[in-house]
């Protein structure tokens, strides 16, 4: 069913002659995923080249707002996409992944993490991504969740823009721990090593995926969107 | 008069340049409800950061810039051009790299930050770490203006005041500083400029957390994710702070 309708609408998309852009503003957490299913989508458009702007989801969200010139709008959380679907507009959103979220620590382990509740431990260096972000979010969430917000916020070292600062952050091993999205964990480094959260309380990262209103390449962008969602995209 | 008219020919396009998107900024403000703006977006506290952290960056910058300054100016050594280049590499290195650099360096499992945090020092998050990141951005700028003002010392008035029997004390204070002075001056507000705005080694290196490392630029950027209004009154803040400094101070002296 899917992939009709992704042929479908390749055949309308993609007709041009000379080659065609589809710009994709997508949350810093899908940057693997997404530059993965860039090259079967270009090999299925030839003449067509995917552009990818990743950042905080919060300021895509700002930039196409003021103007950037986005065909497909891909944020880490409703809210977000809310915020844009207000001004200027969506049409055929659609939630295409899932995810979880899972403490990240330095494979040195300096802080001694073993289990969420280590993260209240007073003196671990924790780092989160900012509220306001959606990581930063939903991992204030699960603290919360978890009765421990109080004491883990106050070993808060840095509120990064990103998941990917967190990574950063912690690959160097100067933090000690962070909560991200299972499928940055998976993308990171050996560096890096995992702290599962107990699934009762974690949250459903869900990702809404979107053509933006008023999009010029807004067919094509629409081929892309049923790509991915056709691919199934499902982290762990 | 015909000067004059020749001379506004020649700075106009580098003023408005300069000014159309500042005074942008003042347009699109949100006046009406600056104050709760601004202290939503913790304006006040990433204030005192900033003067706090910019202050002490300007410090460290000046107590290693001056005595290479000096080597530089007057003193000639093979590899002399090589140093330079080294020192003034921060310079043009885009200031995330300069963060990453840091972080390999004075993290806490840095080359040199592994011995620092077995003495107790760590510089990752602390304001300490981001006046370090702002010191090795703006250190540059005080190294070129010190040499520069090293170099320019007429030799022949600090040999007179010897001559007449001053002491080298004595002549250092009455003589070389007053004549170093504007170029001191200088190196120090453009390097307390440069410090104040620094950004992209300071998230890299010192990370963001108000109160702590959260400086000026980096409440405009995190303000900006969720609070475009506050992002402009914060910018405005640190506009005003620099128009201020530069106009007040630098801008006599860089006129000499």
């Amino acid at each position: 069913m899917a992939a009709a309708s992704v042929l479908a609408a390749s055949c309308s998309g993609g007709g041009g002659a000379s080659s065609q852009r589809v710009t994709v503003f997508a949350a810093a957490s899908l940057t693997d995923a997404f530059g993965a299913i860039a090259a079967p989508f270009e090999r299925a458009h030839p003449n067509v080249r995917v552009r990818f702007s990743y950042g905080p989801s919060d300021g895509l969200a700002q930039q196409i707002r003021s103007g950037a010139p986005a065909d497909v709008f891909a944020p880490a959380g409703e809210a977000w996409m809310d915020v844009v679907a207000k001004d200027p507009g969506v049409v055929d959103r659609a939630d295409f992944a899932r995810n979880h979220l899972v403490i990240v620590i330095p494979s040195t382990n300096p802080g001694h993490i073993r289990s969420l509740h280590d993260l209240a431990r007073p003196g671990v260096k924790l780092v989160l991504a900012a509220p306001g972000v959606p990581a930063g979010d939903y991992a204030r969430r699960i603290l919360r969740k978890a009765g421990i917000a109080h004491a883990a916020l106050a070993n808060v070292v840095s509120n990064e823009v990103d998941v990917r600062g967190v990574l950063a952050k912690l690959d160097s091993g100067d933090g000690d721990a962070g909560i991200v999205y299972t499928t940055d964990a998976q993308a990171a480094g050996t560096g890096i090593l995992t702290v599962p959260i107990p699934s009762r309380l974690n949250v459903l990262a869900t990702y809404p995926i979107a053509v933006v209103r008023g999009s010029p390449a807004a067919s094509l962008a629409r081929a892309f969107v049923l790509t991915l969602r056709a691919a199934g995209f499902l982290p762990a | 008069m015909v000067r004059s008219r020749v001379a506004a020919l020649l700075a106009v396009p580098a003023l408005a340049f300069a000014l159309v998107p500042l005074v942008a900024l003042a347009v699109r403000a949100p006046w009406s409800h600056a104050g709760s703006e601004l202290s939503r977006a913790g304006a006040r506290t990433a204030l005192a950061v900033s003067l706090e952290v910019s202050v002490g960056a300007t410090i460290l910058a000046v107590v290693l810039a001056a005595p290479v300054a000096w080597a530089l100016a007057r003193i000639e050594f093979p590899g002399r051009a090589l140093v330079r280049a080294i020192v003034l590499l921060p310079m043009v290195l885009p200031p995330v790299v300069a963060g990453v650099a840091l972080l390999a360096g004075l993290g806490r499992f840095g080359v040199v930050g592994r011995v620092l945090s077995h003495l107790g020092v760590t510089l990752p998050f602390t304001p300490a770490g981001a006046a370090v990141a702002a010191a090795f951005v703006s250190g540059p700028f005080a190294v070129l203006t010190f040499e520069a003002g090293f170099r320019s010392i007429d030799e022949r008035l600090v040999e007179a005041a010897r001559t007449l029997g001053a002491s080298r004390w004595r002549t250092l204070r009455t003589v070389t500083v007053p004549l170093l002075r504007p170029q001191l001056l200088a190196g120090l507000v453009l390097t307390w400029a440069r410090a104040l705005g620094e950004f992209g080694a300071t998230i890299t290196f010192a990370g963001n957390l108000k109160g702590s490392t959260q400086t000026l630029p980096l409440a405009v950027f995190q303000a900006l994710q969720t609070d475009p209004g506050g992002a402009i009154l914060v910018s405005l803040v640190m506009l005003g702070l620099s128009v201020l400094v530069l106009a007040g101070l630098g801008g006599r002296l860089l006129e000499r």
